[in-house]
């Protein structure tokens, strides 16, 4: 359950381009923690965040952070992280003068944002190559020193725009421990925009789901992804015995190419598919819990209610 | 290492030393607001200009400007100290030797060339790299980071326009057989070279930096840049002389170099070497005054009004 007050509060949010609706009457809450924006490309997680930013002014609605209008405060913005996802490190300055600079634009005095600058170098990872021109970095690096100019300055809440785009395997594991760390051991709440489940998973306490431009899903990330577990079937023969067996006992299942796949699966499920095996006398090549794509999630949810609240 | 804690003894002083927490750390200080920001911008401004904190190619450009334009000042020096020298006093004012007012005018092809290659440098790197979709999610306006970038390169283009006249000031008082007495006769020129290079300094770097809010691309703000003084002034001279009369003095007002070089003789009162065939220099002092703010007011506008709104 969230503590204290709402960090970021958005009411109706509306926002239209012309003939585009980029956001459709939203409403939700984020308190303290970290929490995942996930949708599809052009779901409205960019504008959401510009709006929540202050940078673009929403066409109904009201968008408050922080305790104040994001569209008339530019102040607030000093309290306020940013991790783009596109490039746009300068690529001449080493990461030192860089990060030193974006925290005195935040309004640090010169000589405390030269100490921040080097902390947080030194937190992202990337203390020891802090005067090598940024041009010259790797794609996880260049990610790390825009975690870090989103940090240096000691913002009350950050935004994290696809924090974990370009990076391999290792690279990613690392960047979302980064962004847990952020929140548990610095107290920075976090707003991370996402297409990729898994990250979010990974690293939220809540989620916020939208798909063309409509809220779909708000609450807590543990429900979420019980909701949208599924556990893929395979068998050498007899799978129509099987999907009987499993019918039989009340088991929703669906063919999947050469495979089936079972709804939401709990405890009590995993008893129904070993007892619906033993009968159907099929034998098993492969089980294994998957999740569903979030494109059959947005299906799935596209009647929901577009009005949510963060709990 | 010395522990101090409660009922625990404190070991030899020898062992003593020094736990460092030099991890994240939260900050509770003071936050400056706008306007650190907006000189943080400026810094950085100056900074991109003189290529400071940059690599050394970043520094060749300014820098060979800088001395290119302070080896003209000293060789003028030189050169009024030496007829000083051999034709006795005052003889380098009866050779009527280029002076202070005649400096700008002398200078005023490097002038622009520097405003040209450098100025783009401050407004088209942060567009290409992105960096500007960062500054402007911090506390800091479209508004905020175009002014304190223009204010950046006026600033430097101002010191470059200063630091030779200075050199020749210097050098042309002790050059004189008796400085002093050259101070006394010449220290006029010295608020009126500060003045003009001010006015010299304010529109190119308006020009330049509203050029610069077109392109993405440093070398296409350049090259347009340098080809429209190049082109503007034997054009506007040709058709000047051709059309003649008051038609061919209004035509001779836009040639762009010459715009701030009326400017320096007004604030001079002297028709320097660089006007005196231009035929806008009889125009009311007043005209050419204006003619100057209309051209460096009306660039400022449009290219405040193109970052005005500006955002990620």
């Amino acid at each position: 359950m969230p503590s204290g007050p709402a960090l970021l509060e958005v009411e109706h949010l509306t926002k239209e381009y012309r003939n585009v609706v980029a956001l459709n009457d939203i409403s939700f809450s984020i308190f303290d923690g970290v929490t995942g924006i996930l949708g599809e490309n052009g779901a409205g997680k960019s504008t959401a965040i510009k709006i929540l930013l202050g940078l673009v002014r929403p066409t109904s609605g009201s968008a408050m952070v922080l305790g104040e209008n994001a569209s008339e405060s530019i102040g607030v913005r000093a309290r306020l992280g940013y991790m783009p996802e596109h490039d746009c490190l300068p690529s001449q300055v080493s990461a030192a003068e860089f990060l030193t600079h974006m925290a005195e634009l935040s309004g640090l005095p010169p000589s405390v944002a030269r100490t921040r600058a080097a902390d947080t170098l030194r937190h992202t990872g990337l203390f020891e190559e802090r005067y090598r021109a940024i041009g010259g970095y790797s794609t996880g690096m260049k990610q790390r020193v825009k975690l870090g100019q989103a940090l240096v300055h000691d913002p009350a809440f950050v935004f994290l725009d696809e924090p974990t785009a370009g990076l391999d395997p290792l690279g990613r594991e690392e960047m979302l421990d980064l962004v847990r760390k952020t929140h548990q051991e610095f107290g920075i709440s976090v707003l991370l925009s996402s297409h990729l489940m898994a990250d979010v998973e990974r690293t939220c306490d809540r989620i916020i789901v939208l798909q063309g431009g409509r809220l779909v899903h708000a609450g807590d990330v543990g429900q979420f992804t019980k909701e949208t577990e599924t556990v893929f079937i395979e068998v050498d023969t007899n799978r129509e015995r099987l999907v009987a067996a499993l019918e039989l006992r009340g088991v929703g299942v669906s063919a999947d190419g050469g495979g089936l796949t079972i709804e939401g699966p709990d405890e009590s499920v995993y008893d129904h598919i070993r007892d619906a095996l033993v009968e159907s006398q099929a034998p098993l090549r492969r089980m294994a819990p998957r999740r569903r794509a979030l494109a059959e999630l947005f299906e799935r949810d596209a009647s929901a209610s577009p009005d949510g609240r963060i709990a | 290492m010395t522990i101090h804690s409660a009922g625990l003894a404190a070991p030899p002083a020898a062992h003593t030393g020094t736990v460092f927490d030099i991890g994240y750390r939260g900050y509770t200080g003071v936050r400056e607001g706008r306007n650190r920001s907006r000189l943080a911008i400026f810094k950085d401004g100056v900074r991109i200009a003189m290529g400071f904190g940059r690599g050394g190619r970043a520094k060749i450009l300014p820098w060979a400007f800088i001395a290119l334009l302070s080896l003209i000042s000293l060789i003028m020096a030189m050169i009024a100290g030496a007829a000083e020298r051999l034709g006795g006093p005052g003889a380098a004012e009866k050779m009527n030797l280029p002076s202070h007012g005649d400096f700008y005018g002398i200078a005023s092809i490097i002038l622009f060339l520097f405003a040209a290659v450098v100025a783009p440098e401050l407004l088209c790197r942060d567009r290409r790299e992105g960096t500007i979709n960062l500054y402007l999610v911090r506390p800091l306006t479209g508004t905020d980071y175009v002014f304190s970038r223009w204010a950046a390169f006026t600033a430097v283009m101002t010191l470059t326009a200063w630091l030779p006249q200075v050199i020749l000031f210097l050098g042309l008082s002790m050059g004189d057989p008796v400085p002093v007495v050259y101070l006394r006769n010449h220290w006029l020129d010295f608020p009126r070279f500060l003045a003009a290079g001010v006015a010299m300094a304010a529109y190119t770097t308006t020009l330049a930096m509203l050029i610069a809010s077109f392109t993405n691309r440093r070398a296409y703000a350049s090259v347009f840049l340098i080809g429209l003084f190049v082109i503007t002034t034997p054009f506007t001279v040709g058709l000047a002389e051709e059309i003649g009369g008051a038609a061919g003095q209004w035509v001779s007002m836009f040639n762009l170099t010459n715009i701030p070089l009326h400017v320096n003789d007004v604030i001079f009162g002297e028709v320097s070497e660089m006007t005196e065939d231009a035929p806008a220099r009889t125009l009311p002092a007043a005209v050419r005054v204006g003619w100057y703010f209309l051209w460096t007011l009306i660039p400022a506008g449009v290219l405040w009004w193109r970052y005005r709104r500006l955002s990620p």
